[in-house]
């Protein structure tokens, strides 16, 4: 196999930081509004979408493992190259570094709005960006364990996060969700389409599988980590479901954050204004692993340095940032994000290991006869 | 003529041609012109007019010295057997000091020494007396003669005058090209005392003083174990001060002390004072405020550390030790939680990371909250803030900057001044300061409550240097806050915790156990459970032996006892 990575043991991670990364990436923005879009869709059986969404999530991951564990210590760039050959190959490489671009800027942009939405409605874009991004470059530039280190405290630091559903469960109704499996069956896997932009960051393991040590626990800690992500969104849909009403989850953008907002201590009240502040941390891994699975398929491409990389990728991102203002915009975008995704994420790797079974029969075969 | 008869034999075996000598023969004739005075003075130990004479003198024969050093330099570092060219030769090389000590014993014994530096006691009571007794003796005879333990010979010039500098008497035998080196060198140094910077309640109450052999012999009392390695280096080209890296064979790792030591001697300065200065120089980062490596001035956290697998460093001269790999928590923790019972232990860990978060975060929430989000503030709770904040003219930023600088400079007054001001600096600054701030309209008392609050936490760090860092990164947070709000603390955060997963202290990750996670260390980190469940050493150290004791009860059996599994 050619275009096989090798790594000395300090660039490796365990297996175990795995369950971190996937569960860090796919925990975004999207989790603040989605309930609204899936809603739309499945009405009040928008926690059926959720699930089948999740069980999907396990089904691509599976395959992505199977895919990968074919090629030994290989990312999906050096599959591709390895797959279809250097020309289409790379050409693959160049439209999956620009899902990741575009996924950082989605994400980027959509945290920009919320903060102008919610918290600043003066500060600039251009500031919120331009900060974001110096931090992530700082991270981006520490290499992979800093950009993993940042995954695991994102979590351990932010999982507390997740109690303060107890403050609206205590108002929630549970009748809202009867009767069950009202809506017909295609609008319940439309809605659950529409989880892509919610559920998707997973497909990071592509990139990162060949860094992980030992590779045999890699199953393992990446779907344990699908459900503890499922599980999650599970639970704010079932909170959301029980705690709005139909047409109000039709209006609330961020239903998440509404759900923060009723959240009252003795000495903290409108807890939206912390949480969204608060956020900055968990969307950074999402921003620093997105940026470093983009320049691992760079570098694969031309030689270029992290640091001029990170620098280079970054004014392109607040350039565009600035140039998106509107709402109306950011959701068009975000919806375009949500088809792309749909495809590179749940609809490419079934394809890519088909395609890898083929060509490993194919090959087998053809030693066989030599 | 008869010292030259003697002299030959011996200077023929020495020097490499008859040119040479020739030269050597002539110079001493000059020398016994010129050092005929001295002497004749040479019995007379301490003389004030015989600096004068000898600058005189030097002075007059400036360039016929001169010539001779180049003559030095061509002939080597090689002693004299001559008394006088040797005594000159020591004289060049040491700029004739005011307190060098030049006395002989007849008939052919020279004793050269620097007086401050040699104990006087020793000196009387056991080398004069024994080369009274036995004079015309060979060096060889000499060495075996002194009762002082470290005694040795050397015919190199250089080597004996470093050997003075360091306190060395040398004796010097008329006739023989060789110096006995007798080190008696003074140990002046303070009392031991408890350490008073990293004081605690139960446990030892002895600190590091500045001797290093004091220091050591410390270490040595603790650790009484043959494999308790001690490397020596010297540092400086102006100092030559004396470093020693400790070890214990066995559990340290090998590799770690292969890169300490090459770090160390890849240090090229003039001059080494202080080992808080080689930290700066030996760490991984030198950019960073938060210090990558431990200084202790207690001996037991040394040892402590020792056999946990870390490295450790002490300079002479200084009550510091210093201590690597170290990781950011560890900093918080102090030697006397081992002392104290596991459950208590624990809290005070805790105590002490919610009074870090309390320092760092709490001026900063207060101006951000008031500053952008009056909103998360309870209804109840913005009255009284309000009432208090009603005459103050200032934004919450500048009323926060201007406490936070006056608690700092009470701080730095305190330190620097002597501590029976200081305590008044106290007084004065606590109470009238802030009462009087308050009544002037310049700040509001919660205010006040909260920056001492944060100032007191900060004080909570068992270790200075990590609570200096601690009250300084505050004022770039609470300048974030004042801008950005929220935002902008927790821009602030994420850049520190960034900041901290790219550190690392001699290669090993500075946030360990935390990431990379190691469960099994995390029983002695943040918390500290009972010691049958800490038997392991910290991993992030990369001890070779990893377990400190079984982890079966280390208690001896008890009649009545509960098996702790």
């Amino acid at each position: 196999m050619k275009n096989t990575i090798q790594l000395s043991p300090k660039d490796t991670i365990n297996a175990f930081l795995l369950f971190f990364v996937i569960n860090t990436t796919q925990v975004g923005v999207g989790i603040h509004g989605f309930q609204r879009i899936i809603h739309q869709d499945a009405k009040h059986d928008a926690w059926i979408s959720v699930l089948i969404a999740g069980i999907a999530s396990h089904i691509i991951a599976f395959l992505m493992i199977k895919t990968l564990e074919m090629y030994g210590s290989n990312d999906l760039y050096g599959i591709q190259q390895d797959m279809f050959g250097q020309w289409i190959g790379n050409f693959l490489n160049i439209i999956y570094v620009l899902y990741c671009s575009f996924a950082f800027f989605v994400i980027l942009r959509n945290y920009i709005e919320v903060i102008q939405a919610w918290v600043f409605p003066d500060l600039d874009t251009w500031f919120i960006s331009a900060t974001l991004l110096l931090i992530v470059i700082y991270a981006f530039a520490g290499g992979l364990r800093v950009i993993v280190g940042v995954s695991f405290f994102s979590f351990v630091i932010s999982i507390w996060l997740i109690l303060l559903i107890w403050f609206p469960i205590k108002f929630s109704d549970a009748s809202h969700l009867l009767p069950i499996l009202e809506t017909n069956m295609s609008a319940i896997l439309k809605g659950a389409q529409s989880m892509t932009f919610t559920i998707v960051g997973f497909e990071v393991l592509n990139v990162i599988y060949p860094f992980v040590k030992d590779k045999n626990n890699v199953k393992k800690h990446v779907h344990f980590g699908l459900l503890v992500t499922t599980l999650l969104y599970l639970s704010i849909m079932l909170v959301s479901l029980t705690y709005f009403s139909g047409e109000e989850l039709n209006k609330t953008i961020w239903a998440t954050l509404s759900l923060f907002s009723i959240v009252r201590f003795p000495f903290i009240e409108r807890f939206e204004y912390i949480a969204i502040c608060f956020w900055m941390l968990v969307i950074l891994p999402n921003l620093c692993l997105y940026l470093w699975a983009a320049y691992r398929g760079t570098i694969r491409l031309v030689k270029v340095s992290t640091n001029k990389f990170g620098w280079i990728f970054s004014v392109l991102i607040l350039i565009a940032t600035i140039s998106i203002q509107t709402r109306a915009q950011i959701n068009m975008v975000n919806t375009k994000f949500g088809q792309v995704a749909f495809y590179i994420v749940f609809t490419y790797p079934i394809f890519l290991y088909v395609v890898a079974v083929v060509k490993k029969k194919f090959t087998s075969h053809e030693e066989k006869i030599k | 003529m008869f010292k030259k008869k003697f002299k030959l034999p011996f200077s023929k075996k020495q020097s490499p041609g008859g040119s040479d000598k020739e030269q050597e023969d002539s110079k001493e004739k000059k020398d016994n012109k010129s050092t005929k005075q001295s002497s004749i003075e040479g019995e007379i130990e301490r003389h004030d007019g015989k600096v004068k004479k000898e600058t005189k003198n030097s002075s007059n024969k400036e360039s016929s010295i001169e010539s001779e050093k180049e003559q030095k330099v061509s002939k080597g570092n090689m002693i004299s057997s001559s008394r006088n060219v040797f005594i000159q030769a020591i004289k060049d090389a040491t700029q004739n000091p005011a307190d060098l000590i030049v006395k002989f014993i007849h008939p052919n014994l020279t004793l050269i020494y620097i007086d401050n530096l040699v104990d006087g006691i020793t000196l009387t009571d056991h080398i004069i007396p024994n080369l009274f007794k036995k004079t015309n003796e060979s060096p060889e005879n000499i060495k075996s003669l002194l009762s002082v333990p470290q005694v040795k010979l050397t015919d190199h010039l250089t080597e004996t005058v470093s050997a003075l500098v360091e306190g060395t008497v040398l004796i010097h035998v008329e006739g023989y090209t060789q110096v006995v080196l007798a080190n008696i060198s003074t140990r002046e140094s303070r009392a031991l005392h408890a350490p008073e910077n990293e004081s605690q309640v139960i446990g030892s109450q002895v600190g590091f003083n500045e001797s290093l052999s004091t220091n050591i012999s410390l270490i040595r009392r603790y650790i009484m174990n043959p494999d308790l390695c001690n490397e020596k280096f010297k540092i400086g080209k102006q100092t030559n001060t004396t470093v020693s890296v400790l070890y214990i064979k066995g559990i340290a790792s090998e590799t770690m002390v292969n890169t300490l030591r090459q770090r160390i001697t890849d240090v090229h300065v003039d001059s080494l004072l202080d080992s808080s200065v080689l930290v700066q120089m030996i760490d991984d980062n030198s950019l960073s405020p938060f210090p990558q490596m431990l200084l202790t001035e207690r001996p037991d956290r040394f040892c402590d550390g020792l056999l946990n697998g870390k490295l450790g460093i002490i300079v002479d001269g200084s009550s510091m030790g210093i201590l690597c790999p170290q990781s950011f928590i560890e900093f918080f923790q102090s030697r006397e939680d081992q002392n104290l019972r596991w459950p208590i232990a624990s809290f005070f860990r805790l105590l002490r990371l919610s009074a870090i978060f309390l320092s760092i975060y709490l001026t900063p929430i207060y101006v951000a909250a008031l500053t952008f989000h009056y909103e998360v503030i309870p209804q109840t709770l913005l009255i009284p803030l309000s009432e208090s904040r009603a005459l103050v003219p200032f934004p919450p930023i500048i009323e926060a900057l201007f406490l936070e600088i006056i608690i700092e400079l009470l701080r730095e007054a305190g330190a620097r001044l002597p501590t029976k001001v200081g305590q008044t600096i106290g007084i004065v600054g606590g109470i009238v300061i802030g009462t009087a701030a308050v009544q002037a309209g310049i700040t509001s008392n919660i205010l006040i409550i909260i920056v001492a609050l944060s100032a007191l936490a900060s004080f909570t760090t068992p270790n200075y240097m990590m609570g200096n860092v601690i009250r300084v990164i505050r004022f770039p947070l609470i300048i974030l806050a004042g801008f950005w709000g929220f935002y902008g603390i927790m821009l602030g955060f994420c850049f520190l915790l960034i900041h901290l997963l790219r550190q690392s202290s001699l290669g090993s990750p500075y946030t360990a156990p935390f990431y990379p996670p190691r469960l099994i260390d995390w029983r002695d980190s943040i918390i500290r459970l009972p010691l049958p469940f800490t038997f392991n050493r910290p991993k992030s150290k990369r001890p070779k032996d990893r377990k400190k004791y079984d982890p079966e009860p280390i208690n001896p059996e008890k009649k009545v006892e509960l098996r702790v599994k």
